[in-house]
């Protein structure tokens, strides 16, 4: 199993980085679990109000921990904010 | 009554000394009879709406006389400071308060940069403004002093020129010691989307400021005084380094505004199927608008007085496309969706070329490209031809096309005089009844943002009910997009005074969120916090009521709760709601264009979605309920008579009935 998680340039210390979860993993909420164990701390950053999470370009609004994910699918973490 | 007589009445009124430590005078300018005179803001008009907008509302409901029209000299122009303006991290703004005549409702605009706190430095929190100038005329204020200038050889400057012109002439330096506020010749010349410039890109934009200071034959306020240090209750630098830490330490600000600035909305809009596209035709655009492919035109951050934060992106395009237009600030999200997806414009550096022209025109980036999206699509339907443009082709897409008609509109030359009329190009004759159809605005105004809120329902009902008209900068409940904040529903709670649905799609109790947003925002903008800063607009964690709070008793004295506070933003939802209905606004008013009940969303995760009347109208009615208003949307009638006691004005005339 392979996803691919995509990280904008503005997260720190995985600015612009893509990570492989190799992980067998279900949903989202797993695949963050994965993501701590392959960057420590990385979880803690994630739990922000700044950023959404998007699977294969499906920007996700709610219910996100329990959203499957499948092998193969590109997740990336989307800065989120309001301008004027 | 006359204008006059309705002041000297107001200000006889009117303490002729501070109430309490900081408090600036308010200054009438007549611009007629080249006289003025200054008084002080009641203490119980700033205990119920406090400053800035709040306070510019109630000179406002003092003074308009609605049996004439927007542009009458008799109508006031008001600009107002907030208490905390020039003196608090990231409270560097104030508002702009008139009759608007794009919208023909309030008018009510906010801008930063650095004359809100500028002005404060001169003596003075709100200026009022009336009668007509014999000639243009520069307003001067230097070092507290205030004179009539001759303003006829600044006819005809843009923003740029204007800039220059005035440093060189009065001798000043931007930012240190000179600000200004200024028309150019969209405001000369009564375009209804031209805004009052306060800075190379800061503008009080939207309901046509511009051309209602204009009307007044006034072409700049220029301030000219050292900085200084105002006289405050108590020591207040302490809780302001409380107050930086928080907003520096903030992701939204440490991570996307201090580096980027808002263009990163851009993206998460796009994948929701929520950008508006060729006038709301279509929902998402090209992945070549990101924010991250305006890097390379982006030299550097700019900021408002001693604000932290430095959120306003520059621009340089000189290798791209060299020219009078290759450097400037910007461009915010607004002007980027309005100038790309709105227009059918994929190329980064049309955008920012776009958005630098709009700038020197000073025009509000949001109406023009409303009006101009609006005039595209009645072209692609057939409804106007070339015979109502004079021969001009309106193709999506055609920058240069678009460039071409924002210079026409400054001017009102040929299809510009029809576009410079903006949301009224109907009404004045220039389309026919058929183009209301396709039409994206509320209460006449075109929309603020080109967030398309067919599928967030609390956005749609803030678009709905904001008294300027279409804008979400008066209570958008961005955290709607964020699901960390969704998927926790006792934070959620918290955060807006009872529950408040996950899911974005659903009606569920979304009142309740505009409604918290609402007062929040109000209340900031009365204390002269930006937006962005304001908590729940871009995070959780910002500062909020009770860091207001605090400051406000360090600054002047004043003793609020955050609940009073709360309180006093819901009271300057009131009165602009009593002003509005004074101006013919109604419950049938507080709704969204057709589009959005007719035309399901063609495209995202949430393609199909659209509004529901019924359900529309059902939480519409939820929230007149929360907010103490009438069936009709304006307040009940112990809500009136705490609002007419509290600030000593007459009890309003004719509201409707009180059934909800």
């Amino acid at each position: 199993m392979a996803i691919t998680v995509n990280f904008p340039a503005v997260l720190h210390p995985v600015a612009g980085e893509s990570i492989v979860v190799r992980e067998s993993v279900a949903t989202v909420g797993q695949l963050l679990q994965a993501l701590e164990r392959l960057k420590p701390g990385i979880y803690k950053e994630l739990d922000d109000p700044l950023y959404n999470i998007a699977v294969n370009d499906e920007i996700l609004l709610h219910a996100v921990d329990s959203r499957e994910v499948h092998d193969g699918d590109v997740v990336e973490i989307i800065p989120s904010m309001a301008g004027g | 009554m006359g204008i006059r007589e309705r002041v000297a009445t107001l200000v006889a009124e009117m303490p002729r000394v501070p109430e309490f430590p900081s408090q600036g005078a308010t200054l009438f300018v007549d611009l007629q009879r080249r006289e003025t005179q200054t008084a002080y803001t009641p203490l119980p008009v700033t205990r119920t709406v406090l400053a800035s907008r709040g306070a510019n509302m109630y000179y406002l409901y003092r003074l308009l006389d609605e049996t004439l029209a927007p542009l009458h000299p008799d109508i006031p122009l008001i600009f107002g400071s907030g208490l905390l303006t020039g003196l608090v991290p990231s409270a560097a703004r104030g508002n702009c308060t008139s009759w608007s005549p794009e919208s023909g409702v309030l008018l009510d605009a906010n801008a930063g940069d650095y004359f809100p706190s500028f002005v404060r430095m001169n003596g003075f929190d709100h200026i009022v403004l009336y009668g007509k100038a014999p000639a243009w005329t520069v307003l001067m204020i230097r070092d507290g002093v205030v004179s009539f200038e001759d303003g006829a050889q600044y006819a005809g400057m843009d923003n740029i020129e204007l800039r220059d012109t005035i440093a060189r002439d009065v001798g000043g330096t931007w930012k240190r010691n000179l600000a200004m506020v200024n028309i150019t010749r969209a405001g000369e010349n009564g375009v209804l989307t031209a805004g009052i410039m306060a800075g190379p890109k800061a503008i009080y934009a939207r309901g046509a400021p511009g051309a209602k200071m204009g009307s007044l034959g006034l072409k700049a306020i220029v301030t000219i005084a050292p900085t200084r240090e105002l006289p405050t209750a108590q020591s207040y630098k302490p809780y302001n380094r409380v107050i930086a830490q928080k907003l520096l330490e903030t992701s939204v600000v440490k991570n996307a505004l201090s580096k980027t600035g808002t263009p990163f909305l851009y993206k998460p809009s796009r994948l929701l199927g929520a950008m508006g596209t060729k006038n709301n035709q279509e929902t998402t655009w090209t992945d070549a608008l990101d924010a991250e492919h305006f890097d390379p035109f982006r030299p550097g951050m700019e900021g408002c007085f001693r604000c932290p934060v430095n959120c306003r992106p520059l621009n340089d395009l000189h290798k791209a496309v060299p020219g009078k237009y290759d450097k400037g600030d910007g461009p915010e999200y607004v002007t980027l969706g309005k100038f790309g997806p709105n227009l059918g414009i994929d190329s980064v550096e049309s955008v920012i070329r776009l958005n630098n022209i709009c700038n020197d025109l000073g025009l509000d980036t949001a109406s023009t490209g409303s009006a101009i999206g609006w005039a595209f699509e009645l072209f692609q339907r057939g409804i106007i031809t070339e015979q109502h443009t004079g021969g001009l082709a309106l193709q999506w897409g055609d920058a240069g096309m678009v460039e071409k008609l924002l210079f026409m509109m400054a001017a009102r030359a040929g299809f510009g005089n029809v576009l410079a009329d903006s949301t009224r190009a109907v009404e004045n004759g220039h389309y026919p009844a058929e183009a209301l159809k396709y039409r994206i605005a509320v209460k006449n105004l075109g929309q603020s943002d080109p967030h398309d809120a067919r599928i967030l329902k609390a956005f749609a009902l803030g678009l709905a009910v904001a008294t300027r008209g279409m804008d979400h900068l008066r209570n958008r409940v961005t955290l709607e997009i964020n699901a960390r904040i969704n998927d926790n529903p006792e934070f959620k709670r918290e955060l807006y005074g009872g529950p408040v649905s996950a899911e974005p799609t659903s009606y569920v109790d979304k009142e309740r969120a505009v409604r918290a947003c609402e007062d929040i925002y109000a209340v900031g903008d009365a204390v002269g916090m930006c937006r962005f800063t304001t908590k729940l607009f871009n995070s959780p964690s910002l500062p909020g009521l009770e860091e207001f709070r605090e400051q406000l008793e360090n600054v002047t004295g004043l003793q609020f709760t955050a609940a009073e506070l709360e309180r006093c933003g819901l009271n300057i939802m009131g009165v602009e709601r009593l002003i509005n209905h004074r101006l013919g606004v109604r419950r049938k008013d507080d709704t969204l264009p057709d589009r959005w009940f007719d035309e399901p969303n063609p495209s995202g995760p949430y393609k199909g979605e659209k509004i529901d009347r019924r359900e529309f109208d059902a939480m519409l009615t939820r929230f007149y309920e929360i907010s103490r208003l009438t069936s009709e949307g304006v307040p009940d009638d112990k809500f009136a008579r705490e609002l007419t006691s509290a600030l000593g004005i007459d009890e309003p005339k004719g509201l409707s009935p009180q059934v909800v």
